[in-house]
């Protein structure tokens, strides 16, 4: 009762002083910023779009907003581990709530927008496919993908929502199934060629959607898949560069739906869980409804409003008066066990060459981090509960490095106990030396020109604290010989500099992750690239 | 201008202090109000609206001195949840309290504090389609649904497209809860398995032979859901196509046209109720884990808080009564009694059920 007295009491005084000084919205809410609350959503990367809109409802809710952005897939994982760090999540599906909610720590989920998971594909090549005007079926698209007559991009399966979904999709499309999808399906020797031959076509993936809109936009691709409110975006980018734009295409057979739920995350803090409220209705409020479809994002099931029905650009495919149905996702068993074989077996075998900084600089904490790092991702139980285990065929090979080359270590095969020998035979090294992170990537890209990469997807993942003696000529003429294709990662430990480590990476289209940070993601984001 | 700020200034070191002194003697009176008990525990996720509602909580704070917290789980899924901390579990169901017993052995106390039928949500499209089919009835505002008729047409693989409705992908099946996680898909298994037994109480005895049939039709409806609200939630939201028809309690669409009545206005020509022909009841029961548990099951019996239940939150109280106006509620198309009902199996029968789907 008192508490209640009390904000009445400090409402009535904010509106005094509001009025009275003349004071108009905006700063009058400054005015709260003494009890203002911060929110922290673990969020999928498509609401990126909506950055201006969650912080225009985050100001009207008097509260703050800090967004991270992840897969789905990933937010599912974060969920079963508690999410410690995060007040709520917005993944783009409630499947992925509900999957990973296994401590029951959701409160008020609400879906925020919905939109479909949907080809693009440019507009001449789906009128020369005869895509236009028509139903398409998802067998139509992967005959296109297989008759090499589309290069098309997707998201890893086993990170992202509308990788999930599509993959979903095509193992139903190809068995013939409209439902009830099994764990025997998996197993049947002819689809498992089929989805094989199928991802082996795929062009490059990418841990979450945004980043595969903008992968898209930069890349030379024919088709992806992704959210109808992704495509438009690219689109309006598209045809502002006057460039073709991409067609839409909702297969009837391979069709979901992303419902885009917003959830409390209780950690039993009332405040946070006002404020959220507060956030929730404000993104639900019809102002900040219109502004979210106006993003072309759907608000309804029943089509769209008058106001933003040019958003959803006709002549781009889009069909708002379409009944959306979707396929059906498999029952949470089957679920999981589709995304572990498309990790262990439908998916390219990666190829690591992982370069370890050994130098004097590591010693003490950068050694022990980089240790743990290895053991997370070799040591196969600990590999496997981050979806992060070695697939079929996969191969890793250690360059253990100082100011040379130490030593060159690989794994005899994939097996767990060749993985489990790779890593006990670094974590038997211990550092000393000098730094050159520039000989190692040169001898990663001279041992992996030894492999046909049409059958491996490759990366080097360069482990240091980054600070090296500048030797970039070495690195420079193995891109000579080799080309640049093969993505140089780096994780940092220790006091790490990543200068040097980002220049590799800008180089060669890589990513530098903080290994002290976290490190499942880093790993996620170097394998997940398929 | 100047002047004013000056006095505004003043004003507000006034009242700061005046709010200092009040939150000073506030929180100290707060800490010693007698007995404000704080009540921990897992309830489905279909009461949340109901223990939620401000004047349930200023009844439970003011005539009972609690103050209650709540996690939501499926009714089944609660019982081998982590039960450290937590007082009460609050179930939808009479198995689930069974299934507690059979864990546990006895509990505190329990008792039915609400109860609602099953229903099944769908919208116009797929009411007419099947009416034109034939399994519809008319009584009054209310429809309802031979159940029989719909297990048949389950059964044979019927597509949406074989009954008129070609913008429909997929065959017609009813979405529901897990059945071995939350109460709505459980009860609606135990509506399915009488009605494949000739639509008698699936007795142990003649559980073996319809198993594989319910093993079948569940088999194919892949993901389910784990909680009736959610599930509710996302048929309003996703339209026909996502949806057709989902398994759900009649309190649902009462408290919706309750507590959203502008929402509901908006949608109440497409949403339809149906009431299966037979449906079973869901008991909404109580389990007191200790004292306090007990205080909240009390509470719970509140003649003002069982008035809310129903009118605000749509569930029937008391011994199941009829109503004498239906049309008194904010929703359309309530039925004035439940008559057609078949009793839920055995508990040994239920839990021969949920481990076969599970």
């Amino acid at each position: 009762m008192g508490k209640r007295l009390l904000s009445l009491f400090t409402a009535v005084l904010f509106t005094v002083l509001a009025a009275g000084c003349g004071i108009s919205g905006p700063a009058a809410q400054t005015g709260n910023s003494v009890d203002e609350t911060t929110l922290r959503i673990l969020s999928g990367s498509e609401n990126q779009e909506l950055e201006n809109i969650i912080q225009d409802s985050a100001r009207n809710a008097g509260i703050r907003v800090e967004m991270d952005y992840k897969g789905s897939v990933d937010i599912m994982r974060e969920l079963e581990t508690g999410a410690e760090g995060y007040d709520a999540v917005w993944p783009a599906s409630s499947i992925w709530i509900s999957l990973g909610d296994k401590n029951h720590m959701i409160k008020h989920s609400q879906s925020v927008s919905i939109t479909p998971v949907v080809f693009g594909i440019r507009r001449s090549l789906a009128e020369e496919l005869g895509f236009t005007g028509r139903d398409v079926s998802v067998q139509d698209i992967l005959n296109a993908i297989t008759d090499k007559k589309m290069t098309f991009c997707m998201t890893s399966a086993t990170q992202s929502n509308s990788g999930a979904s599509a993959y979903i999709g095509f193992l139903y499309a190809l068995l013939g199934k409209q439902e009830g999808l099994t764990a025997e399906d998996l197993r049947n020797e002819t689809l498992r060629e089929n989805i094989r031959a199928l991802l082996g076509g795929v062009d490059r993936s990418s841990g979450s959607s945004d980043w595969l809109k903008d992968l898209f936009l930069s890349g030379d691709y024919d088709a992806m898949v992704n959210y109808e409110c992704l495509i438009i975006d690219a689109n309006e980018q598209l045809e502002a560069e006057g460039k073709e734009p991409l067609f839409v295409v909702y297969p009837y057979d391979g069709l979901s739906i992303a419902d885009s739920p917003l959830g409390y995350v209780d950690h039993g803090d009332e405040t946070k869980e006002e404020a959220f409220l507060a956030f929730q209705e404000n993104l639900l409020s019809g102002e900040s409804q219109s502004a979210i479809e106006a993003t072309g994002r759907r608000i309804t099931a029943n089509g769209v409003s008058d106001e933003n029905k040019d958003v959803f650009n006709s002549s781009w495919g889009i069909d708002t008066e379409r009944i959306l149905s979707p396929i059906q996702m498999p029952s949470a068993d089957v679920l999981m066990e589709a995304l572990n074989v498309y990790q262990t077996s439908f998916k390219k075998p990666s190829l690591n060459i992982y370069c370890l900084d050994f130098s004097g600089s590591m010693r003490g904490t950068g050694e022990s981090q980089l240790k743990e790092a290895m053991s997370q991702i070799l040591i196969q139980e600990n590999a496997r509960k981050n979806l992060l285990q070695a697939n079929e065929g996969e191969v890793n090979i250690a360059i253990l490095f100082s100011d040379g080359i130490r030593n060159i270590l690989s794994a005899d095969g994939y097996s767990d106990e060749a993985l489990q020998k790779l890593y006990d035979q670094i974590a038997a090294e211990s550092p000393g030396g000098g730094t050159d992170i520039y000989t190692a990537a040169a001898r990663a890209y001279e041992i992996a020109s030894g492999y046909d990469l049409n059958d491996y997807t490759p990366a080097v993942i360069l482990m240091s604290d980054g600070v090296s003696s500048y030797n970039k000529e070495v690195f420079d003429s193995a891109v000579e010989t080799y080309g640049n294709d093969i993505p140089v990662f780096s994780i940092t430990f220790g006091d790490a500099d990543p200068d040097q480590l980002e220049e590799l990476a800008e180089m060669t289209g890589a990513r530098v992750f903080d290994g002290t940070e976290d490190l499942t993601e880093a790993f996620r984001g170097v394998k997940g690239y398929n | 201008m100047k002047k004013k700020i000056t006095g505004l200034i003043l004003l507000v070191i006034i009242m700061g202090a005046i709010g200092g002194i009040y939150l000073f003697t506030g929180s100290r009176n707060e800490a010693g109000t007698p007995g404000l008990i704080s009540v921990s525990g897992y309830i489905g996720g279909e009461k949340t609206e109901l223990l939620e509602d401000e004047e349930v909580q200023d009844i439970l704070q003011n005539r009972y001195h609690l103050k209650t917290d709540y996690s939501k789980a499926g009714s089944l899924d609660m019982m081998t949840a982590d039960l450290n901390g937590k007082n009460y579990l609050f179930p939808s169901s009479s198995i689930a309290e069974e299934y507690y017993t059979d864990l546990y052995g006895d509990p505190v106390q329990s008792e039915i504090i609400l109860n609602t039928p099953i229903v099944l949500y769908t919208h116009r499209s797929v009411l007419d389609a099947f009416d034109s089919q034939g399994l519809i009835t008319r009584n009054g505002n209310a429809y309802s649904i031979d159940m029989a008729r719909l297990v048949e047409l389950i059964q044979n693989d019927t597509r949406w497209s074989d009954i008129g409705l070609p913008e429909l992908y997929g065959n017609v099946s009813v979405d529901t809860t897990d059945p071995a996680k939350s109460n709505s898909g459980n009860i609606f298994a135990a509506l399915l398995a009488n009605v494949l037994n000739g639509g008698q109480t699936l007795t142990e005895d003649d559980a073996a032979e319809i198993v594989p049939e319910l093993q079948a039709i569940f088999g194919k409806l892949g993901y389910m859901e784990t909680s009736s609200s959610d599930l509710f939630s996302q048929f309003l939201r996703m339209g026909v196509g996502a949806k057709p028809i989902i398994a759900g309690y009649e309190s649902q669409l009462i408290e919706y046209a309750s507590i959203h009545p502008e929402e509901y206005e908006k949608i109440k020509d497409d949403i339809v109720m149906l009431y299966p022909s037979p449906t079973v009841w869901s008991s909404h029961i109580l389990i007191a884990l200790d004292e306090k548990g007990q205080d909240f099951l009390d509470a719970l019996l509140d003649d003002d808080i069982q008035e809310i239940a129903w009118k605000r939150h749509g569930f029937r109280t008391g011994n199941y009564g009829t109503l004498s106006d239906p049309d008194s509620l904010a929703a359309d198309g309530i039925a004035a009694s439940i008559s057609q009902v078949t009793p839920v199996p055995s508990y040994d029968t239920m839990k021969i059920i949920i481990e076969s789907l599970q």
